[in-house]
């Protein structure tokens, strides 16, 4: 069984300042997306269950990533792919896309890819959509439960009022939702082995991409910019008597929805 | 899993430093932090002073993250509503090589953790460990999360309340009288702001101590530092003090108090607050030293209790670079022998004996007895203070003679046997 899990590192949210409305990223420690820790916690619950296969962690980012995969292999990957070149920096979903494929394919043969349905940080769950129709295989997105037996893959996905079981034969390509399990935390003697696992860096070149195919050259979408909402102070007194200032408040918080409905 | 050949309790100065010194020799360390990373659970005022430990890592200063180098040294007496301060402001600090600099240990650690882990060390945070194990009654390593992971030496560097010290049965109970409190701020202003407010230029830096009334009678004192961006601001209180004290007060509420003073506040005005720490530190001195070595086990920095006030500056974290070092340096030995065992570990304890640190806390010993005058921090500020300000004073009344003054007040309030051994006190420190 043979599964690959493409995952992404973002800057932790819960340590992002704001200063200036602008969202200060530096200092805030990279950590992999809520729903691709999902996506792995899955990958070795399936090969516990199996009992045998071989998983791939495949991850494209920063320099840092080296450090930060370590993190994967202790949870259960066997070793990790990472697109480390600094070319591939500032790719959008497209440009990550066409890398993690070209990527997929140099890796070989495979059961299952199982992505997260969306990064963290913008959320656009593209990548997984986009690798299957470049790579061909059935895609199943927004999964929240699933099961394999016999080559075939039984999933159940998250529609926004109700749940849509579907069905299709490996290999396949997988997004998974939240719900799907409980990712497991790595203990200290499996950070310290994670260590021995082998780690693979490929280049641009490796994966027969041009430099101006990769990165920043091969986005199709451009930010204009990121800014915090700008919070004024409504700034509204109420005057009169007690009773009636309260009445006004009471009804103006409603009105906000600070107070039931 | 086989054994590690080292395995170090705590990223902090001290961790990292033995693990930096070890990490050449090609062996499996690792470095345990209970932390989010290294320095997240680390505090300092604080200041560096380097020329103790410069030699000892020569390759790290150049790029180290350190904040401003201090030229400006205040020295501030506070009593109720006045204060007195002593200025230094001296060319030869601001010639290189710079003696001190100001310095943000989530910054710092993190980036010696960094530089401990490029060598091939393992510094894995969010690892709490929890206990030692032992075998046939010597120290064979750690258990953290339920994991046993053993090491032929483990380095217990995890802080003022070391557990590990304790489970190594190294510790005697600790007395609240030996350890002090304090609560910081770290607070963000623009550079021209702290260079204008500060009168400092380029990465010129000052440090000020306060003692008196803002400790509301308790031993204790307070500090500001200026960074790069950002002023670090706290308080510092006895713990046994507090303890003390009725009515009750808050060590966190004695902080807002401190801001709010006049002399305070237009220094953090339009500053907002990036970080709010507390930690425990140690004051006991000499007095307060566990046993430094075992069976296997060593004990470095602050869980060695490793921390001086010097009154005129506070040192500590020069201490656990040093002995940091000093324990690699002790341990590589032990290798050499095979010999881990405490009378071949003894040599650490040598190499403290010999060195600075042990040296000023001898020299020193005596500090921790004279701040528990409570008169140091009420009477005498507040005496000097008066005296200042009745001096400075101009009255409808013509005015009198300074030597009138100055004896009127000093005899009223200074003439008496306490004042006198006070004084005499003053010779042993």
């Amino acid at each position: 069984m043979n599964i690959i899990v493409c995952m992404k590192q973002i800057p932790d949210l819960q340590q992002i300042r704001i200063k200036e409305r602008k969202p200060v990223l530096e200092g805030a420690p990279l950590i992999f997306g809520d729903m691709d820790k999902n996506a792995l916690e899955e990958a070795v619950r399936i090969k516990e269950k199996v009992g045998e296969g071989k998983i791939t962690a495949l991850a494209l980012g920063p320099a840092k990533l080296k450090d930060g995969i370590k993190e994967a292999l202790a949870i259960g990957a066997d070793e990790a792919v990472l697109l480390l070149d600094p070319a591939f920096a500032g790719s959008d979903s497209v440009a990550t896309a066409n890398a993690l494929a070209k990527a997929i394919q140099k890796v070989g043969e495979y059961d299952l890819i199982l992505c997260g349905e969306g990064s963290t940080d913008n959320y656009p769950g593209q990548v997984g959509p986009r690798l299957a129709e470049m790579l061909d295989p059935p895609q199943i997105t927004y999964v929240r439960e699933l099961e394999i037996a016999d080559g075939k893959i039984k999933a159940v996905r998250n529609m926004e009022e109700s749940f849509e079981v579907v069905e299709a034969d490996l290999p396949a390509l997988v997004t998974v939702a939240n719900e799907i399990n409980e990712p497991r935390l790595a203990s200290l003697r499996q950070i310290l082995q994670a260590a021995r696992k082998p780690v693979q860096t490929w280049t641009p070149a490796d994966l027969g991409l041009a430099e101006d195919e990769v990165g920043g050259k091969g986005v199709a979408i451009e930010v204009l910019s990121n800014l915090a909402p700008e919070e004024a102070r409504k700034q509204v007194v109420l005057t009169g008597e007690l009773d009636e200032m309260i009445d006004k408040l009471v009804d103006s918080l409603t009105k906000e929805g600070v107070l039931g409905r | 899993m086989e054994k590690m050949d080292v395995v170090i309790v705590g990223a902090g100065l001290a961790g990292l430093a033995a693990a930096y010194c070890l990490a050449d020799e090609g062996l499996e360390i690792l470095v345990a932090e209970k932390g989010d990373f290294p320095g997240s659970k680390n505090v300092t005022g604080g200041r560096i002073y380097l020329n103790p430990v410069r030699d000892l890592f020569p390759d790290l200063w150049d790029e180290a993250p350190l904040e401003r180098h201090v030229v400006r040294e205040r020295l501030t007496m506070m009593a109720e509503t006045s204060s007195t301060s002593v200025e230094l402001m001296s060319n030869r600090f601001d010639q290189e090589p710079y003696h001190s600099y100001t310095v943000l240990r989530a910054k710092f650690d993190r980036w010696l953790g960094d530089k401990v882990a490029e060598k091939g060390a393992f510094v894995i945070p969010k690892s709490k460990v929890d206990d030692l194990v032992f075998q046939d009654g010597r120290v064979a390593g750690i258990v953290a999360d339920g994991d046993e992971i053993y090491a032929d030496v483990v380095v217990a560097a995890d802080g003022v309340l070391s557990l590990m010290a304790e489970k190594a049965g190294l510790r005697k109970e600790q007395e609240p009288k030996h350890y002090a409190v304090s609560v910081k701020e770290v607070i963000e202003l623009s550079r021209q702001t702290i260079e204008d407010r500060f009168n400092l230029e380029g990465d010129q830096g000052l440090a000020q101590l306060f003692f008196g009334a803002l400790t509301q009678g308790m031993m204790g004192g307070g500090f500001l530092y200026t960074n790069l961006e950002s002023v670090s601001l706290g308080l510092v209180v006895g713990i046994e003090a507090l303890m003390e004290k009725e009515p009750k007060l808050e060590v966190h509420q004695m902080m807002e108090d401190f801001k709010q003073r006049s002399e305070i506040r237009p220094l953090i005005a339009g500053g907002e607050v990036a970080e709010y720490s507390a930690h425990v530190i140690t004051e006991g001195g000499l007095h307060a030293i566990p046993k430094l070595f075992g069976d296997s086990i060593l004990v470095v920095g602050d869980a060695a209790g490793f921390g001086l006030n010097m009154l005129m500056t506070v040192r500590g974290m020069e201490y656990a670079l040093a002995s940091g070092a000093m324990a690699a340096q002790a341990i590589k030995r032990a290798r050499e022998q095979n010999d881990f065992s405490a009378a071949s570990l003894s040599y650490y304890e040598q190499l403290i004996k010999d060195s600075f640190i042990y040296k000023e806390l001898q020299t020193f010993s005596h500090v921790l007895s004279f701040m528990e005058n409570p008169r140091l921090f009420n009477l005498y500020p507040q005496v000097f203070c008066d005296l200042f300000e009745k001096l400075m004073w101009i009255d409808e009344q013509p005015k009198q003679k300074m030597s009138t003054t100055v004896l009127q007040e000093l005899r009223g309030n200074l003439l008496n046997m306490d004042t006198i051994r006070d004084g005499l006190n003053f010779l042993k420190i």
